[in-house]
């Protein structure tokens, strides 16, 4: 009932003939952590330092409705139609949804495809999809492909020493982790609510009995007496376990790690600004952490947007409020920081909901058409892109695919998602297989 | 010798994609649901100028090559009959241990370029009709090598398959990434690494409205075009208009671009010349590569195989088939690949001199007499063996799951009067519950035992199975059995989740579990296409698949039963046939099975013969992975001629064991842990310094997730409680990763999602080091008020006994004197003990000797 694949006219795979393949080891086969980190060197050597770029990614899981907020059809019968009315934005001709008036007044600074598709309803499988550009074949609880924030973190490591390079907020994504390319690229998480008043981040700072003196102490001894020669295994993981300890007692004692975690610091304004829900405080913890050298963020933004029953009293009375808010204190807020060029803002679920109401009040999963929003990252702001048929149920021009939506993220970030990386089976597997980014946006 | 991998049962009409694909009727297939859908392009190697370095290493003579002045030159003579054929020249010197490649510093000048040509490299081609001679000139000496040119037709048809695919293939046009993924690029789709030619043929000349090919003005053709990149390529400039390629593609495509002639031979073998050689450091060593048709004709292909290394850090290789040794000593397998057939040149370059004998090591195994071999061949000597606390610790972790308990350490350095008690205490170990606790956990990770889909009590029961399997050392092909052919109701037949687990794909996953984890085939790739490294096609894959096609279950259960059924399952086809798969053995013939029987006994019957190759090699490879931490073959389940094991006769010993001794699991465990291999020191030699592939030394690797969280609570003398089993239960007795444990998923405990044991991995993160270092988790455990500091202070010792009892609880051995007086003398200087005892047990918990078992 999903297989919608005679209604594709063309993805933005082969739409056109951009320059984008880079000729060279990379492309065709599988790198390792020492070429990435010769490719880094070597751009460094020719002053082409890649921007200190990043990606702040909001994840919708559960499937947030397009049709009720940024691909309305107001003429739909009323079974697709729904209850929520349309309003113009401050871009002419661009109208979306009644409960996002805040993203309105700044759809200039926005970019929505609307033509966002695949065909894998079930959460697991869909959510695993959007995330890592791959669809599985079974339906598991953990990556079988990385999550793109892994890829970033393999590829790009933190814009800053003493920081993760890839953090999901405010707990670990089920489907966030890093599969074949190694535990090292997992995400690091608070595992706590940037929300409540006693925010810390999980054992990041000293434990009740440990003064700062002791664990100074403690390292001291441990210099004294951890001499088990380093040579004994064979791959290198006791150095590279020296590496994380010396990083990590770093991220403990100065307060660099410490500080971009603080919410605290935040103006209580600027809080209220984006939202005293965990959205809009893990919106806000996101660009500080960005701003302190973070390279991709992965935001849960909340679990209810799985809207079965009563979908339009969820949406409007708790959702949209909430995502409104937040998304767009964050675009602005980085926008008068001058971040919006180097930060891009990405807002995506596993899928859309069905246009077709159901008897509850409510839509149920729909892969066939789905709305992702963009912001910064130098991509083209102010636009609608792509277009849905008369109900939204599937795209009628520039359908894009996770690979579409993801090559346009690593695009921003000047990655090479052609870059192959071994898989368990040593298969060379590309970080996307398929898709290019979005013309219209880049 | 010549290293040679034959492919037989390649069936060259397979067509890439079509297993994953549906048509779409409007328009191209731009739009894909496909499944595991990858561009499979081997890691590319350097480019054409990869700097030689020079030899360093003294020259060698070597007997038995044809040889003038010393130099020896494969071949003696050159022979041209045709106008597309070229010859590498491979040139040694000779010396006492064997041929050392001089291809790279040799000088090469053809007497008559009207004949014949030559490149800096040593590569020939020919002109015109007539003879001639090379000469090749090293160090003052010249050898000539006669060459000869027959007539050549330089119009004769360029042959589409032998010289327009090759080219393909080289320059990436079919690699995965591009042209060759299942979706194609642009709207222009070619087979994976031209394994279908007429599928080729059709994309370029009879597709793309003729605008791919352009006989009148052929610069115009899109191929040239866009490969030289004349006009924008996605893919850039693959090659240069005044290239070979180029003109050769050009020439084809003036002549109207002719099919290949239907009587064309076919590839049947390729050769790598020379055979295995030793190599020296940074030095070089040219491959020359031949095809061998099924008229009996050879040609040699060295510029348009692809090539590929197993271990670049030892060797590398470039895409002229030269290879390029480091500074790093070892083996590598260099693979050249040329449609469809592969070859492996094993190249090794010594960790030190030739010995006759390996002193300090007295050999009374079998194993190490294997291994001793091996290294008197490599140069290589083992470090000393391990003392007895080192081999307790080891032990206990690789047998059971745990680190040693204070008491097992007194006693076991107590017991200072036996020479056996090495072997008593493996015996021991073997027989204690924890072994089999251990191995059914080790074991119900691959097997994807989890409890997701309502099966926790089918999980418990598969772990028990599982466990008492184990306990009762069962062999192995009744464990193989009892998971492949499973049947019934859960209660019954507990292996029945391993299928309940793979239900959405029931059919694919199966197959390439059943391929992976039993038979050591890494499958996969041969359900969509022929696999690039190895001789399987899509008839394999679906030929085991259709073992499992009569497999019916239940509507009611989580598990529901499964059962045998008289009829076909599955709605899903081999795309070869159009038609529900049949069971074909691997490499053998079809099955033969009336409806009454189920296919998958007469499959556990094939795998458990004593012929069958697969099944007691990677089993017993699995083991010694296990315990020696690298499989001979590594991965320990990647077994291919491709990916050749580091002592074949020492994996073919204790394969041939395993089987003749009706898969006795404990028997090949105890051969194992017994030997002195295992039992060496992990501290390297300066002859063993670079070892990484031939155990002159134990390969010290970090405790498992399972494994280390219950020695982070048997060191603080804590107890972690899980929710929903036993109060006593620890990590390592958890039948599924279901248990919620922060410790357990920030040290990567697998979620048992796949069949391969590289889910572990071993990569470390920010989150295990501030949770053992800085967490209140940790800190409590630390502090516990039953806990060992506690206990320790309640009894009142003396200092120097405290310390001695936090040493052998952690670390398993007694602090050694600077060990005893630094922290004496910390605690000493501290108001408190007790923190200061805390302090102490800290640094050993977050000390590397403790987090490894080395």
């Amino acid at each position: 009932m999903l297989d919608l694949l005679g209604k594709i006219v063309q993805t933005c795979d082969g739409a056109s003939r951009r320059n984008f393949l880079k000729v060279g080891t990379l492309a065709a086969g599988g790198a390792t952590l020492a070429d990435m980190l010769r490719l880094r060197a070597m751009a460094a050597e020719q002053g082409a330092s890649l921007p200190r770029r990043a990606v702040i990614q909001l994840w919708l899981g559960g499937g947030p409705s397009h049709i009720d907020m940024y691909d309305l059809k107001p003429h739909a019968p009323a079974e697709f139609r729904g209850e929520f009315q349309e309003i113009s934005t401050n871009v002419a001709g661009i109208r979306i949804s009644e409960h996002l008036p805040l993203q309105a007044a700044i759809m200039d600074k926005l970019a929505v495809v609307r033509s966002g598709t695949h065909t894998n309803a079930g959460h697991g499988m869909g959510s695993q999809w959007m995330l890592t550009g791959y669809q599985p074949t079974i339906e598991v609880n953990d990556n079988i492909y990385p999550a793109c924030g892994a890829v970033v973190s393999k590829v790009r490591g933190p814009n800053a020493p003493g920081l993760p390079a890839y953090v999901n907020l405010p707990r670990r994504l089920g489907l966030g982790n890093a599969a074949y390319l190694g535990a090292s690229y997992n995400p690091f998480a608070p595992e706590n609510d940037p929300n409540s008043d006693g925010f810390n981040v999980r054992n990041l700072k000293l434990p009740g009995r440990v003064s700062a003196d002791r664990l100074g102490r403690r390292r001291g001894l441990l210099g004294d007496l951890d001499t088990i020669r380093r040579d004994i295994d064979s791959h290198g993981d006791l150095v590279g376990l020296d590496k994380f300890y010396r990083d990590a007692m770093e991220m403990i004692t100065s307060d660099q790690a410490v500080r971009a975690f603080d919410i605290h610091r935040e103006d209580p304004k600027l809080r209220d600004q984006y939202g005293r829900n965990d959205l809009g405080q893990c919106c806000l913890l996101a660009r500080r952490l960005v701003e302190a050298g973070v390279t991709y963020v992965t935001i849960q933004a909340g679990g209810g947007w799985d809207t079965h029953g009563d979908n339009f009293a969820q949406l409007k009375n708790n959702l949209l409020p909430k995502y409104d808010r937040a998304v767009a204190a964050l675009v602005s807020d980085l926008s008068a920081r001058g971040l919006d060029q180097d930060v891009l803002v990405m807002t995506l679920g596993e899928f859309g909901r069905t246009p077709r109401i159901n008897g509850g009040s409510g839509r149920d999963h729909w892969p066939g058409a789905m709305s992702v929003l963009y912001a910064g990252g130098g991509l083209k702001m102010g636009q609608m892109i792509g277009t849905t048929d008369a109900r939204a149920e599937y795209p009628t021009s520039k359908p894009a695919s996770p690979g579409c939506l993801l090559s346009t993220m690593y695009h921003t970030l000047g990655i090479d998602w052609h870059t192959a990386f071994y898989d368990q089976g040593r298969r060379p597997l590309p970080i996307l297989n398929e898709g290019r980014p979005i013309d219209d946006l880049v | 010798m010549v290293a040679r991998v034959c492919l037989t049962g390649f069936n060259a009409s397979i067509k890439m994609g079509e297993c994953d694909f549906p048509n779409v009727d409007n328009g191209p297939r731009q739009f894909c649901t496909t499944r595991n859908r990858h561009p499979a392009s081997p890691p590319a190697m350097f480019n054409h100028s990869i700097p030689v370095m020079s030899l360093v290493v003294a020259l060698h003579a070597a007997a038995g090559l044809h040889a003038a002045e010393g130099i020896a030159v494969t071949p003696a003579k050159i022979r041209f009959d045709d106008a597309y054929a070229r010859r590498q020249v491979v040139v040694s010197v000779n010396g006492g241990e064997g041929a050392l490649d001089i291809t790279t510093k040799s000088r090469y000048r053809m007497v008559d370029s009207a004949i014949a040509r030559v490149d800096v490299h040593g590569y020939v081609q020919p002109v015109a009709a007539g003879d001639t001679v090379l000469e090749i000139t090293w160090e003052g000496q010249t050898v000539a090598v006669p060459v000869s040119v027959g007539s050549l037709d330089l119009d004769r048809p360029v042959h589409f398959g032998r010289e327009i695919v090759p080219l393909l293939t080289r320059y990436g046009c079919n690699a995965g990434g591009c042209h060759g993924k299942a979706s194609g690029q642009n709207g222009f789709k070619l087979s994976l690494f031209g394994f279908d030619q007429q599928f080729d043929y059709q994309a370029l000349v009879l597709e793309g409205r003729g605008r791919r090919l352009f006989a009148a003005t052929p610069e115009r053709s899109l191929i040239l075009a866009k490969g030289s990149g004349s006009v924008p390529h996605g893919g850039g400039r693959r090659f240069d208009p005044d290239s070979e390629a180029f003109r050769v593609i050009r020439r084809w495509v003036e002549q109207g671009a002719p099919r290949e002639a239907a009587d064309s031979p076919e590839v049947v073998a390729l050769e790598i010349e020379p055979g295995d050689r030793i190599l020296p450091l940074v030095g070089a060593q040219q491959l020359a590569v031949l095809v061998r048709y099924s008229d009996g004709t050879t040609r040699d292909v060295t510029r348009e195989a692809q090539y590929n290394s197993n271990h670049e850090r030892v060797a590398a290789v470039n895409s002229d088939g030269l290879v390029i040794t480091s500074d790093e000593s070892g083996e590598a397998a260099i693979m050249a690949r040329y449609r469809g057939q592969v070859a492996v040149f094993r190249g090794i370059v010594r960790h030190g001199a030739v010995q006759s004998e390996i002193a300090s090591f007295p050999i009374e195994t079998e194993i190490d007499r294997l291994v001793a071999d091996k290294w008197k061949k490599l140069g290589l000597a083992p470090s000393p063996l391990a003392d007895d606390e080192t081999f307790l610790r080891r032990v206990t972790v690789d047998l059971c799951g745990r680190i040693p308990t204070a008491d097992e350490v007194r006693a076991f350095r107590a017991d200072t009067g036996s020479s056996d008690k090495r072997a008593r205490l493996i015996d021991r170990l073997l027989a204690a519950p924890d072994y089999a606790t251990f191995f059914a956990m080790r074991w119900g990770t691959i097997l994807r035992n989890s409890n997701l889909a309502g099966s926790t009590q089918a999980a418990y029961a598969f772990h028990n199975w599982l466990k008492d399997l184990i306990a009762r050392n069962r062999p192995y092909d009744e464990l193989v059995r009892g998971v492949v052919a499973a049947s019934g109701e859960w209660q019954d037949a507990p292996a029945i989740n391993w299928y309940w687990q793979m239900r959405d794909d029931q059919l694919h996953q199966v197959t390439a579990d059943t391929a992976q984890v039993f038979l050591g085939i890494r499958l996969q790739c041969a359900r969509c296409h022929h696999h690039p490294y190895e001789r399987w096609g899509q008839d394999d894959y679906y030929g085991l698949a259709g073992f499992f096609t009569r497999l019916g279950r239940k509507s009611f259960g989580e598990p529901p039963p499964y059962f045998p059924a008289a009829r076909v399952t599955t709605g899903e086809k081999n795309p070869l046939t159009g038609q529900t798969p049949e069971p074909k053995y691997l490499a053998g013939p079809a099955a033969q099975f009336t409806s009454e029987q189920d296919p998958r006994h007469a499959l556990v019957d094939w795998m458990t013969r004593p012929d069958n190759p697969f099944f007691s090699r990677v089993l017993v490879n699995r083991l010694w992975g296990h315990f020696l931490g690298r499989g001979l073959v590594d991965q320990v389940d990647d077994m291919r001629a491709t990916n050749p094991p580091s002592n074949p006769e020492l994996l073919d010993y204790l394969a041939r064991d395993f089987t003749e001794h009706k898969f006795d699991m404990q028997r090949t465990i105890r051969q194992i842990v017994l030997s002195r291999t295992y039992q060496l020191d992990s501290a390297p030699i300066d002859a063993n310094r670079r070892d990484q592939q031939n155990y002159a030394r134990f390969y010290a690797r970090r405790l498992i997730a399972e494994v280390f969280h219950d020695a982070v609570d048997q060191a603080t003398g804590s107890h972690t409680r899980f929710s929903g089993v036993a109060s006593t239960a620890r990590a390592i007795d958890l039948p599924h990763e279901g248990f919620g444990s922060y410790f357990l998923d920030t040290f990567d405990r697998p979620r048992r999602v796949t069949g391969c044991e590289c889910e572990r991995s071993s990569g470390a993160t920010l989150g295990q080091v501030l949770l053992l270092a800085n967490s209140d988790e940790v800190e409590n455990k630390i502090a516990d008020g039953n806990g060992l500091v506690a206990q320790l202070l309640k009894q009142t010792r003396p200092l120097a006994e405290m310390i001695d009892e936090i040493y052998l609880n952690a670390l398993g051995r007694p602090p050694r004197p600077d060990e005893l007086s630094k922290t004496t003398a910390y605690v000493a200087a501290q108001d408190k003990p007790q923190p200061a005892l805390e302090d102490v047990l800290w640094t050993l918990i977050n000390s590397k000797e403790f987090m490894f078992n080395h």
